[in-house]
């Protein structure tokens, strides 16, 4: 059971203690914003990544007939409930992976959402003997948190299943060229990140930054004692680190004057984030508590990815015990293997459907918080026995402001790029292109 | 180069619980640090990012409020009273915490930045908050989260610049120990003694009798071996066993252990090899039909198929698939991680595509298929034939002679290791490893890795003296592993750095 504080002056150190009960409770919530005019509704922006491609027969729309009439596939059942939410975008390719360094895996899952080649180097090498270094650019999200996450408590939350390859195969996220961002793979950290800090008082809250405050400067006029000693190189890096630390001293005056309840989830139990059994319930909490960030406007950008590319989990309470990236590699001659495919990608778009079910139960002005969602789904090779970069399993979710929904779209050999410019647009960045230029034409057409 | 270096979580630990006598492990916290050849403190990708900047704030401010907690008389004794005379006290609680968490004297800049943070705050707040805000900026600050190298003179000749006795000290402690200097080291580098070669290497050997030192090969073997593939390990529960939750760990401990006797008390490469030890507990000891332990570990002398680090049984297990034995993975394990050899790229612009494989063949068969087909064999043929000669472990690391009632064929062959010597036929792991126990290449390899983990990034060409000396060291050792890191703490990379263009 969870009380509700009325009024709540909300920072990421606001936390609203739940009296008890280790169940995943799912509180009641409404939006912070939900007497705010329409016009003034924070837009959300989450990308999902599923790893090694999918079952193609089973993902893909049936029975199209046109782009409004068509049915889901078996893969996406789950999601029936939210069919005019939906937009398929068939004949969507990784053109950026066509050419540069790095193996299939490695290129697809660094440009997915950069739109970028992977640098050259021999940072990572992969089981093909593959040599790349990271992706060479911003990734969507970031670029659109640039624009609408400055002001909220944190500006883009990164969260992983058992996204444990701390390698190039294993990040989707970019703050820049080089610069990838770690997932948080544990529950209670994100917890704590989200909501320890609910319950302070006004007075506690001022005292806090005014000490981080006087912390903060002295440590940012260190940076200056040391970048006169070191390489260029390294001068780089102090600079990006000092940013960070200036970014950080500005989001402590992120302060969201809500007028109405947010509610802190109940506090997770300790998990072990590499125990593959616990999967669904960390996969279930992170995208809970990414549910009631939106709620309270801690954040307005996520990401979201099941493991990491060329995995080797198995999804026991499916009884899918292959292992990732060698299952995806059967055939369709083993039927065994395409039954454990489909369940395992069934039930990532279970996941998708109880977020979406969790952001559509939040009211947010007239309508919910849903309404304000846009969830942007991909891969890094659209069928893993073939590592094919063509045709990628592209969803969106919601967007409805700016997308027209509902529809299964059939592009011609059309890049990703634009759909990552169209994604930028939805979320009010001005952009006609977008990561590799030669690459962009301008948004996809046919979305608005 | 020799790069900023960010501790690593290991690190902050380490250093937290010396300078703090703090073990609370704040760093569980951060996210994990990207790797690059198995090793997480790899200075060009362990890099500042939003996460870690923030916990590193959270973290400070648990560390300094735990600390004046425990009582701020210990911390920064003071017996006035006034304003001024906290301001006093402040300012030589700033040099001496200053100093050891900087691990060198304070510039009188930063010096004068913290007594001013100090005196703003004593005045404010008080004299404990003061004590406190002083601390979370000092954890904060560039000086503390990374090594940074000195400020010397370049020596004209070779445009290196030799490390100032404090960069020495802080070198050595974070290789050795992984943590901060300890008070010897402070005090030659305030003595200025460790400039020479013979107290560089007396205090290395010192270092390596530390109890650091041994959590210190623990680190280095978790990531030459790269054994965070056993966290969260899946198996099959075997015959006899309903709960397999865990045992990845339980796996780690046993090998780590085998790699601590190898180190510690054998001491040398062929016995790392050769050894016949396995350490088992009552779980393990159960999977594996040995007799463990009621509690902890215990080793195993002479159990059957047992012999050194290819046949331990957390290492077949971790190299291998849930439900069969891993031929592949044990073949690219001995060419990358033993033999420093690389799989070759595939031709350009080929598409490795597997076949469509059947259900229902054995291993072999399944696996032939790699070697068959025309674009996976250029790969395959150099790492399957080594893999197959582990046949007689199981994905448990269960030694095993038949399966599926028939007698295990553990012929193996090792290609392209660049030495006659390892080159050719073999049958099942004892004969591999008493190759690879005299293989120079394997020497030449762990040298290279010691010298990866102590500089904190991969070889380049200029490192080329500096490593060549130590593989030279470490082979006239006889394969000592003392003297292999001792050779690495002289060797011009460890003792200089290149000349920055401010240097001259």
């Amino acid at each position: 059971m969870n009380r509700v504080r009325k009024n709540p002056e909300l920072t990421r150190r606001h936390f609203l203690r739940a009296a008890g009960g280790a169940s995943v409770a799912l509180p009641l919530l409404s939006s912070l914003r939900a007497g705010a005019a329409a016009e003034d509704f924070p837009k959300r922006l989450v990308l999902m990544y599923t790893p090694n491609g999918v079952v193609p027969e089973a993902w893909w729309p049936r029975n199209v007939t046109s782009e409004s009439s068509w049915e889901l596939n078996t893969i996406h059942q789950p999601l029936a409930s939210f069919k005019d939410r939906l937009l398929f975008l068939g004949g969507v390719d990784l053109k950026v992976t066509d050419v540069g360094p790095g193996g299939l895996h490695q290129k697809g899952i660094g440009g997915l959402f950069t739109g970028q080649q992977l640098q050259s180097g021999d940072l990572f090498v992969d089981g093909c003997g593959q040599r790349a270094g990271w992706a060479n650019g911003i990734s969507v999200d970031q670029q659109v948190a640039k624009k609408i996450g400055v002001g909220t408590p944190i500006t883009s939350l990164e969260l992983g299943v058992r996204a444990t390859e701390n390698d190039v195969q294993g990040r989707i996220a970019y703050a820049g060229p080089g610069a990838p961002l770690p997932p948080m793979n544990d529950p209670s950290e994100v917890f704590q990140r989200l909501f320890s800090g609910f319950g302070q008082n006004t007075d506690e809250l001022a005292e806090l930054r005014a000490r981080r405050r006087s912390v903060l400067d002295t440590v940012q006029a260190q940076f200056k004692s040391v970048s006169g000693r070191v390489s260029s190189a390294d001068q780089q890096k102090l600079e990006a680190h000092l940013t960070l630390v200036r970014d950080l001293e500005n989001r402590m005056a992120a302060t969201n004057n809500g007028s109405t309840a947010c509610v802190a989830p109940a506090v997770p139990a300790r998990l072990d984030p590499n125990i593959e059994d616990d999967m669904p319930v960390i996969a279930g909490l992170h995208l809970d508590m990414l549910a009631t960030a939106f709620a309270c406007d801690l954040t307005r950008v996520a990401s979201f990815q099941i493991s990491t590319s060329l995995n080797h989990i198995r999804y026991p309470w499916l009884d899918s015990l292959g292992e990732g990236h060698a299952l995806s590699h059967m055939g369709p001659s083993d039927s065994n293997a395409f039954r454990e495919l489909v369940a395992r990608q069934t039930w990532h778009s279970q996941l998708l459907a109880n977020f979406l079910t969790r952001l559509s139960q939040i009211p947010e002005g007239s309508g919910t918080v849903l309404d304000n969602t846009l969830v942007l789904w991909g891969n890094e090779v659209a069928e893993g026995n073939t590592h094919a970069h063509e045709n990628i399993p592209f969803i969106t979710a919601g967007g409805g402001w700016h997308f027209r929904t509902g529809r299964s779209l059939q592009y011609t050999s059309a890049s990703h790029n634009d759909l990552l410019v169209s994604v930028l647009n939805a979320l009010g960045v001005e952009a006609t292109s977008f990561g590799q230029a030669d690459l962009c034409r301008g948004p996809l057409p046919n979305l608005v | 180069m020799a790069p900023l270096a960010l501790l690593t979580r290991r690190q902050y630990d380490a250093t937290i619980a010396d300078l703090m006598a703090d073990d609370s492990q704040p760093s569980s916290s951060f996210p994990a640090e990207n790797q690059v050849a198995g090793f997480n403190n790899n200075t060009e990708v362990h890099i500042a990012n939003p996460l870690l900047v923030e916990q590193f704030m959270n973290a400070a401010e648990g560390i300094a409020s735990r600390a004046v907690a425990a009582g701020v008389d210990k911390l920064a004794p003071c017996a006035g009273t006034s304003t001024a005379e906290h301001a006093q006290c402040g300012a030589s609680f700033v040099a001496s915490f200053g100093k050891r968490a900087f691990r060198r004297p304070l510039t009188s800049d930063e010096a004068q930045a913290f007594n001013t943070l100090f005196a703003g705050l004593n005045a404010t707040r008080g004299y404990s908050a003061a004590v406190e805000l002083t601390i979370q900026a000092a954890l904060q600050s560039p000086q503390f989260l990374y090594r940074v190298d000195s400020t010397r003179a370049a020596t004209p000749e070779t445009g290196a610049v030799p490390l100032d006795a404090y960069q020495l000290a802080s070198r050595l402690s974070y290789f050795l120990t992984g943590s901060m200097p300890d008070e010897a080291l402070f005090g030659a580098a305030d003595a200025g003694a460790l400039l020479s070669s013979a107290e560089i290497e007396t205090q290395a050997r010192r270092l390596l009798e530390t109890s650091r030192a041994r959590s210190m090969v623990r680190d280095f073997n978790q990531q030459w071996l790269q054994l965070e593939q056993l966290s969260g390990l899946a198996r099959n529960p075997p015959q006899g066993l309903t709960d397999v939750r865990g045992i990845g760990d339980d796996y780690r401990e046993s090998l780590l252990r085998f790699m601590d006797q190898a180190f510690w008390e054998h001491g040398d490469l062929k016995s790392l090899f050769l050894s016949p030890t396995t350490f088992v507990n009552a779980r393990l000891g159960s999977v594996l039909g040995l007799a463990g332990p009621e509690t902890g570990f215990a080793p195993v002398s002479d159990a059957p198929g047992s012999v050194g680090l290819l046949s331990q049984p957390g290492l077949m297990a971790m190299l291998a698939h849930s439900d069969q034995s891993g031929p592949v993975q044990r073949g690219v394990f001995v060419r990358q991680r033993l033999l420093c050899l690389d799989v070759p790229p595939p031709p350009p612009g080929l598409n490795p595509v597997a076949p469509d494989p059947a259900p229902g063949l054995t291993t072999r068969e399944r696996f032939r298929v790699h070697t068959e087909a025309v674009a996976c064999a250029g790969c395959h043929k150099l790492i399957d034939g080594t893999g197959f000669g582990f046949e007689q472990y199981d994905e448990l690391g269960r030694y095993r002679t038949e399966e599926y009632g028939l007698p295990v064929d553990a012929s193996g062959e090792m290609l392209g290791s660049g030495e006659t010597s390892v080159d050719g036929p073999f049958d099942g792991v004892e004969e591999l490893s008493t190759r690879l126990a005299s293989s120079s290449r394997v020497e030449r390899c762990l040298a290279t890795n010691w010298y990866r983990y102590a500089m904190g990034r991969v070889e380049t060409e200029a490192d080329g003296c500096s490593l060549r000396d130590v593989e030279q060291k470490f082979t006239a050792s006889g394969g000592q592993f003392k003297e292999l890191l001792v050779a690495v703490t002289l060797s011009e990379a460890f003792r200089y750095r290149p000349a920055l263009s401010g240097d001259m």
